[in-house]
């Protein structure tokens, strides 16, 4: 295999000196400027909201953002700033970003490789090179990561993979082969689930592969819906997983193509028995689990007529009950694409990043009730949010 | 092009013609034009490392480039888009109903003797309807061939040398036939192994003033090209009743694509993907005059390409690779006629048909069609100095497509009105302007990228008008000096982009862009004569505030809410424009030497309408330097040529992660018998 790209000659890497002489209580990028968003919070549980950028596939431009609670303000391109030298920066497409142990955890897809930084103040502990990084999931001593696995579109039907990394080495020691383009894994009760797009494909995969974690083997594979994407654990040894749904072409009466919704993003349960179940009417284009026990999601109410009417649903992981709430007369109306969701377990504050495909998006905050706690500028495609 | 400016000429010429007049005309071809085109002369052509570098000499262009030799270049003229700009090789275009996108570093600059710039309408005589209808155009001229007294063949073998393993060989062959026909055939080899050295580097400044940030040096890889071009062509007598020439033209490469440079781990390579492509085109002109009042003009071209696009696996050398193959054919044929009507008016009538089709070999594919007419009338009144020309063009455009097991079909239609006039009061000084709506069709990418095709895709819109003055306050003998300005504004209406639809993994196109834009282009030309030399200096300035005024989203754009108050990109630089951008051209001729010196300049741009730093790419100003030899030698000419370009070895990019070359070199030995 060619190397990429030859390092041929590295310079000037100077490391950065000054900001660090602060007492130990003080995180390092404390000093980092950010612009005033909002009105400090200094005694919440949280000290930030991190926000991963996507970044447009190929441009090299997925950055790391946070706001910063004590003084309500947000900070873009968090990790530039405290890792300089790294040279090409965070990296490509970022596609998922989850904190375990006082870490966060990027899977960068694009450049394949899995980011583990300091919570704490975001510098870089390791690079994980992991081919076609898609989603994250812990348990124990290991982080799983499901990975297209060097599929090309247009090329033949490939199996993806789910990585097993561990935590002592930082390094992939298994992988297990699951269905085409693994999308969202989640791990219930000892057992790893995750969800197959199969999205290179024509006929789109439908199954949820089953692993066990001990022997790290696929022990069933569940047919749930078609082109199956994000995933979140309930609490009783299943999972919800959502689907990018299926649309066709049709034809109105004056002869004009309309792209519809033949099935909607919707959300499914499969039971610790692998009973599979939809919610009815929910829709996701984002999707969150918060540990007040609740998964929210965002989607689309009126996509299957190709209208427009983004909805907040707020499903109990428990008993699956729905409870939805449109945009449209609340300040949410004002948001162009909900690209991604997070929701302060504390306050019940919901955190909406607004994607833009041709310029910077947007991080907003809404009370539960959806009115507009403040709006921030973000990077390109914010997508993935954790409190920390 | 030659040819219906000798006809030109005979037309508009009370006096009978003399030979003299034809060898004049082969150096300029604009004669008859009633705007005076930007040109590039071939003195200019020959002291450019290659076409590209010198067409990105003119003002108010930009040039596109992806770096490399293999790197996909474009023109952009008045920030209307690539798509706007008419690309033409003696008067027929070139075109691509795929893209739209002609790659201009496919062309050598061997045949061509000239490259002129029209930005709105070109009015001159005997035009094909499709001339018309570009909101830009970049006439690509050759020229009859040149005998010397009693021979009646030219050879010219070269071969270049230079830096990224790049070998260029050539050779063409001239030959006059007995009944006075011309004949030019010849080849062009390219072979470059693509590799150059660039920087990636980021520096950033803290609050308290520490700079921080890495600068590594990578190596561009999977950039190598093997092309080969072969050219026919055959020219009428200068004495026929009516004149004709013919072109074949075919052009085969295998190339691989570097794609953008990111961040990518461990071994995991860059893009390996590979494109092969094969044009072919066979294209003729034939024009005559009919009496004293009308001349008569037809033209016809058969083109087919072929793109292979290659997708390798990488990470998984066992899996076959992704192939997608493109076919496109084109059929075009025009006829025109003119009339002398008083001596005060011209009358242009043109109609043009052509046919596109694109097979491609994915998985429910529109296979489209295209049908196409262009029916245009255009009137030329001259009275004194001044001189106003109206047009008037039809399009009509019906696309086939397959959906679902079934043809449909779509219809496009336009009129693309504009009016131009100069009022000259003297041969010192002109005043010139123009005012046009021109139409770009949706391209098949457009329409059928999705699988089902877009029935409600509109045209782009293109407004443009334009006031320019030309004055040459110097032109004895030794001195002459040329100054040009023009300013313009366009509106583009209708632009199309992708917009994700009510489910934002599933994107349509849609005519939702806007661009408002303000621009000055500004040329001066000084040349001089010292005994046996000359030297000279071309100054060129352009400046261009392109202004993004497209509602934020569809859902705005549909609820009217696209005021754009809160939007970040509302009246942002649109990407990739800069708002200054020049250069500078100095040259000096003396006993066979011959130098020249150009510096381009071109000022910050950002890679989205929101004009914020994150998004800034730097400015860049490079170097490029020739030195030319003649040698005369017993049986021929013996011409060598070391061009050196960007000098400063500046590490820039035209397109965001895409590094272009530092210094290089390309020596070039060329004999002609």
């Amino acid at each position: 295999m060619n190397k990429c790209a030859l390092l041929v000659f590295s310079m000037a890497v100077v490391a950065i000196a000054a900001g660090c002489s602060k007492d130990e209580t003080t995180s390092r990028d404390a000093d980092l400027a950010g612009v005033n968003v909002a009105v400090g919070e200094k005694n919440g549980p949280f000290k930030k909201l991190f926000v991963l950028n996507e970044g447009n596939f190929q441009k090299n431009n997925s950055t790391l953002d946070f706001f910063r609670f004590s003084d309500g303000n947000y900070v873009s391109d968090a990790f530039g700033s405290m890792n300089p030298a790294v040279v090409q920066g965070l990296g490509d497409t970022g596609n998922d970003l989850c904190l375990f142990a006082g870490r966060l955890w990027a899977a960068m897809n694009a450049s394949g490789v899995i980011q583990v930084m300091d919570a704490n103040d975001e510098t870089l502990l390791a690079s994980i090179p992991v081919p076609d990084p898609r989603y994250l999931a812990f348990s124990g001593l290991n982080v799983f990561v499901s990975s297209y696995a060097g599929a090309v579109y247009g090329g033949e039907e490939t199996k993806g993979k789910v990585y097993r990394i561990s935590l002592d080495t930082f390094k992939t020691d298994a992988e297990v082969e699951v269905g085409c383009q693994p999308e969202g894994l989640a791990v219930s009760a000892g057992t790893l689930f995750v969800a197959n797009s199969g999205g290179y494909n024509y006929v789109h995969d439908n199954t949820v592969s089953v692993i066990d974690l001990k022997s790290f083997k696929v022990t069933r594979t569940v047919p749930v819906a078609s082109n199956l994407r994000l995933m979140v654990a309930d609490d009783n040894g299943g999972v919800w997983v959502s689907s990018y749904g299926e649309s066709t072409w049709t034809q109105d009466a004056g002869g004009n193509w309309i792209q519809s919704m033949s099935e909607p993003m919707g959300l499914y349960h499969v039971t610790s028995s692998f009973a599979v179940q939809q919610a009815k009417d929910v829709h996701v284009s984002c999707m969150t689990k918060c540990d007040d026990g609740f998964i929210y999601t965002i989607g689309n109410a009126a996509e299957l007529t190709g209208g427009y009417d983004n909805t907040l649903y707020k499903v109990s992981a428990k008993d699956g009950s729905v409870v939805s709430k449109s945009f449209s007369g609340t300040d949410a109306s004002a948001i162009g694409n909900p690209y991604g969701i997070c929701v302060n377990p504390k306050n019940g504050d919901i955190y909406i990043a607004d994607a833009d495909y041709t310029g910077p998006g947007k991080v907003w905050c809404f009370t539960k009730d959806l009115q507009k706690k403040w709006v921030a500028v973000a990077g390109m495609l914010p997508a993935h949010m954790v409190l920390y | 092009m030659l040819l219906s400016v000798i006809l030109g000429l005979l037309l508009l010429s009370p006096a009978p013609v003399v030979q003299d007049t034809l060898k004049a005309a082969t150096i300029s071809s604009t004669a008859g034009s009633l705007i005076v085109p930007q040109r590039i002369t071939s003195r200019e052509l020959e002291s450019a490392s290659g076409l590209t570098e010198a067409i990105r000499r003119f003002a108010g262009v930009q040039v596109r480039d992806y770096g490399g030799i293999g790197g996909l270049k474009t023109v952009n003229v008045r920030s209307l888009g690539s798509e706007h700009t008419g690309v033409f090789i003696d008067g027929i275009q070139v075109d691509n109903a795929q893209n739209m996108q002609v790659d201009l570093g496919r062309f050598g600059t061997d045949d061509i003797r000239g490259v002129s710039l029209f930005s709105g309408q070109k009015v001159s005589p005997l035009q094909s309807a499709k001339e018309y209808s570009s909101a830009s155009s970049l006439y690509l001229e050759s020229a009859a061939p040149v005998f010397r007294e009693g021979s009646r063949n030219n050879h010219i073998v070269s071969l270049g040398v230079g830096s990224f393993g790049t070998w260029t060989p050539r050779y063409s062959w001239e030959h006059l036939f007995k009944g006075g026909t011309m004949m030019r055939i010849g080849g062009e080899a390219v072979s470059t192994e693509g590799k150059y050295r660039f920087h990636v580097k980021d520096y950033r400044t803290y609050p308290d003033e520490t700079i921080a940030g890495y600068d590594t040096t990578m190596v561009r890889q999977n950039g190598d090209l093997r092309s080969v071009r072969l050219d026919a062509r055959l020219y009428s007598p200068f004495s026929a009743e009516g004149l004709w020439n013919i072109h074949a033209h075919f052009y085969d490469s295998v190339r691989g694509l570097p794609g953008p440079v990111y961040k990518r781990a461990g071994d995991y390579p860059l893009s390996q993907d590979r494109q092969n492509d094969m044009d072919a085109f066979l294209q003729g002109r034939y024009s005559r005059s009919l009496g004293r009042i009308w001349s008569v003009s037809g033209r016809a071209k058969y083109s087919f390409s072929h793109l292979e696009y290659v997708d390798f696996p990488e990470l998984r050398p066992e899996l076959s690779s992704a192939h997608f193959n493109y076919r496109n054919h084109s059929a075009y044929i025009s006829g025109s006629a003119m009339a002398r009507l008083g001596t005060r008016f011209r009358l242009n009538l043109a109609q043009d048909f052509q046919y596109d089709y694109l097979d491609a070999d994915l998985m429910d594919f529109a296979f489209p069609g295209r049908f196409s007419s262009w029916s245009c009338v255009s009137g030329v009144y001259s009275s004194g100095p001044f001189e106003v020309s109206g047009t008037a063009l039809f399009l009509e455009v019906r696309d086939f497509f397959l959906s679902g097991g079934e043809r449909h079909q779509a219809r496009r239609d336009v009129v693309m009105p504009s009016i131009v006039a100069r009022w000259k009061p003297s041969d010192k000084f002109s005043l010139n302007g123009f005012a046009k709506r021109s139409y770009r069709m949706p391209t098949f990418n457009d329409l059928y990228y999705t699988t089902v095709g877009s029935k409600t895709l509109d045209p782009e819109d293109a407004l443009q008008f334009d006031l320019g003055a030309v004055w040459t306050p110097v032109a004895s003998g030794r001195h002459s000096l040329n100054l040009r300005a023009d300013i313009y504004r366009n509106y583009l209406k209708n632009k199309i982009i992708a917009v994700s639809t009510s489910n934002q993994f599933r994107w349509s196109m849609y005519n939702l862009g806007k661009v408002a834009v303000l621009g000055s282009d500004v040329t001066a030309d000084y040349a001089c004569k010292v005994g046996k030399g000359s030297f000279g200096t071309v100054l060129r300035y352009t400046f261009q505030q392109s202004l993004d005024k497209t509602p934020s989203t569809l859902r705005q754009a549909q609820d009217g809410a696209g005021s754009g108050t809160v939007d970040i990109k509302w009246n942002g630089q649109i990407p990739y424009i800069p708002l200054h951008s020049g250069s500078a051209n100095l040259f000096g001729e003396l006993s066979g030497w011959r130098a020249d010196v150009t510096m381009f300049v071109t000022g910050e741009r950002f890679t989205t309408s929101a004009n914020l730093p994150a998004y800034r790419l730097a400015p860049w100003t490079i170097l490029d330097a020739s030195l030319a030899k003649s040698l005369s030698l017993k049986n021929g000419e013996l011409n060598l040529k070391l061009c050196l370009n960007n000098i400063l070895d500046e590490q820039y990019e035209i397109i965001d992660n895409y590094p272009m070359p530092g210094i290089n070199l390309i020596l070039k030995v060329e004999y002609s018998f």
